[in-house]
């Protein structure tokens, strides 16, 4: 229904284009720049626009091509006239670009009745955004007697990609791993807390071994603070039940204390010379 | 099930992707860009653009391709298939002509009816033009001091010989015709030649008795008007068209040339006078002269003087004449010594100066054509150089010293640039008419075998003992193999390929047979450069059926049923067998130990019978499918023919290589859809108007197992199938036949299972043997087509050692000029339609159907290159599991390795073997700071603690 609806219109427009004196029998496509192919000049010379068709008789091809010109367009001079209206489909061959494709149908005198966007993969009626269409009411440019060409942008899809990006040994990728940012926050920790014990107020620190040898936590990483070396004689069960360390367990505790007495006096004197 | 789960995981994290690496391109693949065997009027140096210095060299080939090289490396720049004349190429001029004008970044060919102007530099199109029913004789471009013409712009004046010579003046930026004579006497047209005021047009007058009589019109170049006509009467001397040796095109040479029958005089008119020079041709060697060539300088405005070449069976001269423009006299200025054995001139200019280059077997001259003193010499490298057909050379002078370089066309298809005595580069231009090509067999694996075979025979003592002397005579290759230690780890650390592969079979040469009767070994260690070639056939070109590889050696079939076997490392023929009977294929039986190889005649009836198991399928030449077995070559045990209105155009087989990992494909939910596995599987084409059947065959008993048809199909455009496996696929363009259906180029993938229904072996439940003769079952198809961009005209599938690697299907695509590998599970059919896929199906890595199937940039093979023309893509599997060797040929050459499933058995390039020490190091180092220091301290808190 629909295609014969179409053939009737193509029939109509066929034997009106009969009185008209010039026919669009020349069919241009340009590239415009777009962000993906700033400049249509770099594209190389082996690109081109194939227009495809069904060949009914095999001395008759009806496949034609157009190799990219000089000023980045594809010119498809003379249409070939047939039997019968045809619908082509346009497809630009380039190796790194993807286009897309334009279905272009075309009289049985060889003009271009119209041509439109058309999706692969979908019904061939269905079609897209009109890019031209032949119309045979408009008044002519006084019959000028220049053949009249139909301008088509065509429009650049995507960029292929060839090639496998290969992984780069940066060291600031190396900081991007989380395990070894834990293990460099762990080492701060582990050589930065007992400076930072060392430069603490005596009263700051008292209270805060006070808290910490009220919480078992505390307690934990207080032994683990002051010498890490000691997981020995640290009470896992006791520390998991919540108990306190039994005072005679902890010599890594009496140790810090010693330490923390003769930091203390340094950190008396200097509070002295600010008193 | 959760190690199922942690598997899958760590499957989506591995990248899908498997396309090549930047780094990895000209390592892992190589390519020989060609254009075909020059021309000899169509190929020139020549600067493109007017501001730099740098020419091209420019030609257009045998195979129409019109290309320019880079003359310093012989890298192809640019190039352009002209093949697109609709006049078919034995009426027309075979090979085109190309002319061009410096410093213009134009120029102009012409091949049959299509004549077209592109840009010297990139390759791009100037205008294109068709002229239906008539074919181009000549070209030339006008050089006129025109005020009105820009600079930039050059106009053509074209000759064309039709039903009526018409020459016509085409707009140089247009291609527009801006005036036309016609001349409708029913002369031959010969040739232009064109000067600052006038176009001369020549054609041969027939005479009323015999011969040709030469006539010159004249034409004014602005208007195309005839201002004058002569006729020259030399119908006594010519006798065929091809007679006239030499016309001019332009007042740098205004005159033609030919020479009386007898080839004693040779005779000169100056165009645009009536006067006919004679000369005497000084013949002394006793010969007869065999071939009179005549070289005059192509540029405006150089001296007027030209070289005439003679050559008799044994040696060659040449002469060299001056003309007189304003006296129009011609006179013999020099001769050039008669010397032994071939040699090929050319001309160059420099402003006005014109030079002569000689090259001969071992050295090349250069003289002035003022005198004929020498100017330059050089001698040839040994050993002696090929015999050239025909050269074209560019002169530099600086104060008294030249220096000169050459391209010389070589009789076996090579191209070869010479500079100033020294081989350049070599082009293997035969290369692009290769017809078979295989894979070298190694014969050192051959001798290992042998002496396992030794051994396995022997008493247990005796190869014991025969074991024990083959390690000890092994220990002598220990102080080499010592010695290269060093070196081989410190350069495994700093290479870039991680590991050394060549043992694993992925540095393979290939043996390529072209069609001009030689046999080219490509060397795949150093990216395909010829290791050697050779000339086999007696004739001057051959075509050649197949070529098998065996350890060591390697047999070509032609297609008279003759062979020709060759060693594989040198090149040297061991034997030769002589023609039979005209084949059309070669079948190969795989039986025991070495393969035999039947021909197949026209008919399709096979040559010879062979005793025992096999069969073979073969086409007939009127269209029918014949199922043969091999012990009996009279009677065919079936035959098949397509319905009425059908035509088989294609059939295809399994590969003889092609293992299966698995009998069965585990789904999600963990049941098993087992695979229809017939190792006799054949898939015909037969194509009707606008239909295509595929009939999927059962090569023993010639049963149909399943038949597909499609409508709306083109068969004049490419189709191409392919079986592997429990699977086939094809391609075809089809019409929209119906308003929902669509428009473009399909891809159909159809899997064959025992059964539709998963667990379940259908009616071979339990056997362990079937017989294709009683009672086959059929196979359950599942397929599903795919819309895809492009034409595809070949099919091939990768092919690994066991099979276990996913396969690709390799695509050739004719129209960008590219060989893609589309993954299998892409091509999967029974990805879900219309609805996304459930959590078992994506479990098997099935998703979305999409009917558009575009193809990735990643599954290029050929990346960025332009791989031109390829006719067939072969696969071979290496002895690594992953990686699969790829070789494409017919036009262009192209080789690559491709690993479907990335390389999961090699450490890739990716792997940083210098890494990996500096960490160890690192570590060391770390470790050996540190391991005081924690003593150190133990020992303190052990102290002070207390």
């Amino acid at each position: 229904m629909h295609l014969s609806l179409f053939s009737l219109f193509s029939l109509l427009s066929a034997s009106t284009l009969a009185t008209a004196a010039s026919a669009a029998r020349h069919l241009t496509i340009t590239i415009p720049p777009s962000t993906i192919l700033p400049n249509p000049n770099v594209l190389p010379a082996n690109t081109h626009a194939t227009l495809t068709t069904f060949t009914k008789n095999t001395n008759d091809d009806h496949h034609f091509t157009a190799p990219l010109s000089r000023s980045a367009t594809f010119n498809f001079h003379h249409l070939p006239a047939s039997s019968q209206p045809e619908s082509y489909l346009l497809d630009i061959r380039s190796p790194e670009y993807v286009f897309a494709p334009l279905r272009v149908d075309v009289a049985a005198d060889g003009s271009v009745l119209g041509i439109w966007e058309t999706f692969r993969g979908n019904p061939w009626d269905n079609r897209g955004a009109e890019k031209f269409v032949f119309d045979a009411s408009a008044p002519r440019g006084g019959n000028s007697g220049a053949e009249e060409a139909v301008m088509v942008e065509a429009k650049v899809l995507a960029r292929r990609g060839f090639y496998e990006e290969r992984s780069k040994f940066s060291p600031l990728a190396l900081f991007k791993n989380p395990m070894i940012l834990m293990a460099l926050v762990a080492l701060g920790f582990t050589f930065g807390m007992p400076k930072l014990m060392e430069n603490m107020d005596p009263e700051m620190r008292a209270e805060f071994e006070k808290q910490s040898r009220s919480s078992p936590i505390g307690g934990a990483t207080r032994s683990a603070m002051a010498g890490g070396g000691a997981p020995g004689n640290f009470d896992l069960a006791g520390w998991m039940a919540g108990a306190t360390p039994r005072p005679g367990a902890s010599g890594a505790e009496a140790a810090t204390e010693g330490a923390a007495a003769t930091t203390g006096r340094e950190g008396g004197g200097a509070s002295r010379r600010r008193g | 099930m959760w190690l199922q789960a942690t598997l899958l995981l760590l499957a989506s994290c591995v990248p899908s992707s498997l396309a090549i690496y930047r780094d990895e391109v000209n390592h892992v693949d190589y390519h020989h860009a060609l254009l075909g065997f020059p021309t000899s009027q169509s190929t020139f140096f020549l600067k493109p653009s007017a501001s730099s210095n740098a020419s091209l060299l420019y030609t257009l080939s045998e195979k129409s391709l019109l290309g320019a090289v880079n003359p310093r490396d012989g890298s192809l720049v640019w190039r352009q298939n002209l093949s697109r004349s609709d006049v078919p190429a034995a009426e027309s001029n075979p090979h085109g002509l190309l002319r061009a004008s410096e410093g213009t970044n134009a120029l102009v060919s012409a091949l049959g009816d299509y004549i077209s102007s592109w840009t010297a530099l990139d390759g791009k199109l100037i205008w294109e033009n068709w002229f239906e029913g008539e074919v181009l004789a000549d070209l030339e471009l006008l050089e006129l001091e025109d005020a009105s013409a820009a600079p930039s712009t050059k106009d053509t004046v074209a000759l064309w010989s039709g039903k009526a010579g018409v020459v016509r003046r085409l707009d140089g930026d247009s291609g527009r015709t801006k005036w036309e004579h016609l001349d409708e006497s029913g002369d031959i047209p010969l040739q232009l030649s064109s000067s600052a005021t006038e176009v001369f047009y020549v054609a041969l007058q027939p005479s009323s008795r015999k011969g040709y009589r030469i006539k010159v019109t004249s034409l004014d170049p602005l208007t195309g008007r005839q201002t004058r006509q002569h006729i020259l009467s030399s119908e006594s001397d010519l006798s065929s068209t091809n007679s006239v040796l030499f016309v001019g095109a332009n007042t740098a040479a205004p005159m033609i040339v030919w020479a009386d029958q007898s080839t004693k005089t040779l005779k000169v008119n100056v165009i645009g006078t009536k006067q006919v020079h004679s000369f005497d041709i000084e013949n002394t060697s006793g010969e007869s002269v065999s071939s009179i060539t005549v070289h005059a300088p192509k540029k405006l405005e150089s001296l007027p003087h030209f070289l005439v070449h003679y050559e008799t069976e044994s040696t060659t001269w040449a002469e060299v004449y001056h003309v007189d423009l304003k006296s129009a006299s011609v006179t013999k200025a020099y001769e050039l010594p008669r010397l032994q054995g071939w040699s090929v001139f050319s001309t160059s200019n420099k402003d006005a100066n014109v030079y002569f280059t000689r090259i001969t077997q071992s050295e090349t001259t250069v003289v002035s054509s003022v005198s004929h003193g020498v100017l330059g010499r050089w001698v040839h490298q040994a050993p002696p150089m090929e015999q050239a057909l025909h050269s074209v050379s560019e002169v530099v002078a600086k104060d008294k010293s030249v220096a000169v370089r050459t391209a010389a066309a070589l009789e076996s298809g090579d191209w070869q640039l010479i500079r100033n005595g020294q081989t350049e580069w070599t082009r293997y231009e035969a290369l692009s008419g290769a017809l078979a090509a295989t894979w070298v067999q190694e014969a050192v694996q051959e001798d290992l075998a042998h002496q396992l075979e030794v051994e396995g025979h022997e008493s247990l003592y005796g190869a014991y003992v025969h074991r024990v002397k083959r390690h000890a005579r092994d220990l002598q290759h220990l102080p080499g193999w010592l010695k290269g230690l060093p070196k081989r780890i410190l350069t495994s650390i700093l290479t870039d390929e991680v590991s050394n592969l060549d043992s694993f079979g992925i540095v393979k040469s290939v043996i390529v047979a072209t069609e001009n009767g030689r046999v080219y070994a490509l060397d795949a260690a150093k990216h395909g450069a010829v290791s050697w070639k050779v000339k086999a056939a007696e004739a001057d070109s051959w075509n050649v059926k197949a070529i098998l590889a065996h350890p060591g050696t390697a047999t070509v079939y032609v297609d008279d049923g003759s062979s020709v076997t060759l060693d594989t490392s040198s090149g040297e023929i061991l034997a030769r067998t002589p023609g039979t009977a005209k084949i059309r294929s070669v079948a190969v039986a795989h039986d025991g130990t070495a393969p035999r190889t039947v021909g197949i005649k026209d008919n399709g009836t096979p040559l010879e019978s062979i005793d025992g198991p096999g069969f073979f399928i073969t086409l007939s030449d009127d269209g029918r499918v014949l199922g043969w077995a091999a012990r009996d070559n009279k009677h065919p045990v079936w035959q098949f023919l397509p319905t009425s209105g059908e035509k088989i155009i294609h059939a295809t087989a399994r590969p003889s290589h092609d293992p299966v990992a698995s009998i069965g494909k585990v789904l999600g939910n963990r049941s098993v859809l087992y695979k229809y596995l017939n190792p006799n599987l054949a898939l015909i084409t037969a194509v009707g108007e606008s239909s295509a059947t595929f009939y999927l065959l059962d090569a023993i008993s010639g049963k149909i197992l399943h038949s597909s048809t499609h409508q709306g199909v083109d068969p004049t455009k490419p189709i191409s199938s392919v079986v592997s496996e429990n699977w086939f696929a094809y391609s075809f363009w089809a019409d929209a036949v119906d308003p929902s259906s669509a428009k473009g180029y399909q891809l159909v993938i159809s899997e064959l299972y025992e059964s539709p229904v998963p667990n379940d072996r259908g009616p071979l439940d339990a056997a362990s043997n079937y017989s294709s003769i009683s009672d086959l079952p059929l196979p359950h198809v599942i397929s599903q087509a795919f819309i895809i961009p492009e034409p595809i005209s070949h099919m091939a599938v990768t092919q690994t050692r066991q099979g276990i690697t996913t396969r690709q299907l390799l695509c050739t695509l004719p129209s960008s000029n590219a060989i893609i590998g589309i993954p299998r599970p892409v091509l999967d059919p029974r990805r879900p339609v219309g609805r996304d896929p459930t959590s078992t199906e994506a479990e098997e890595g099935l998703f979305k159907y999409n009917p558009f199937l575009e193809f990735d940039g990643k599954w290029y093979h050929t990346h960025s290159r332009d791989v031109a023309g390829i006719k067939s893509v072969l696969s071979a599997p290496t002895l690594l599991e992953s990686t699969s060797l790829i070789f494409a040929f017919g036009g262009d050459i192209f080789a690559t390795r491709a690993t479907p499933s990335q390389a999961f058995d090699v450490l890739g390039k990716g792997f940083s073997k210098l890494q990996l020490v500096l960490t160890i190091v690192a570590l060391t180092a770390g470790v050996i700071v540190l391991a005081p220091m924690v003593k150190r301290k133990q020992i303190n808190m052990i102290w002070k603690s207390t």
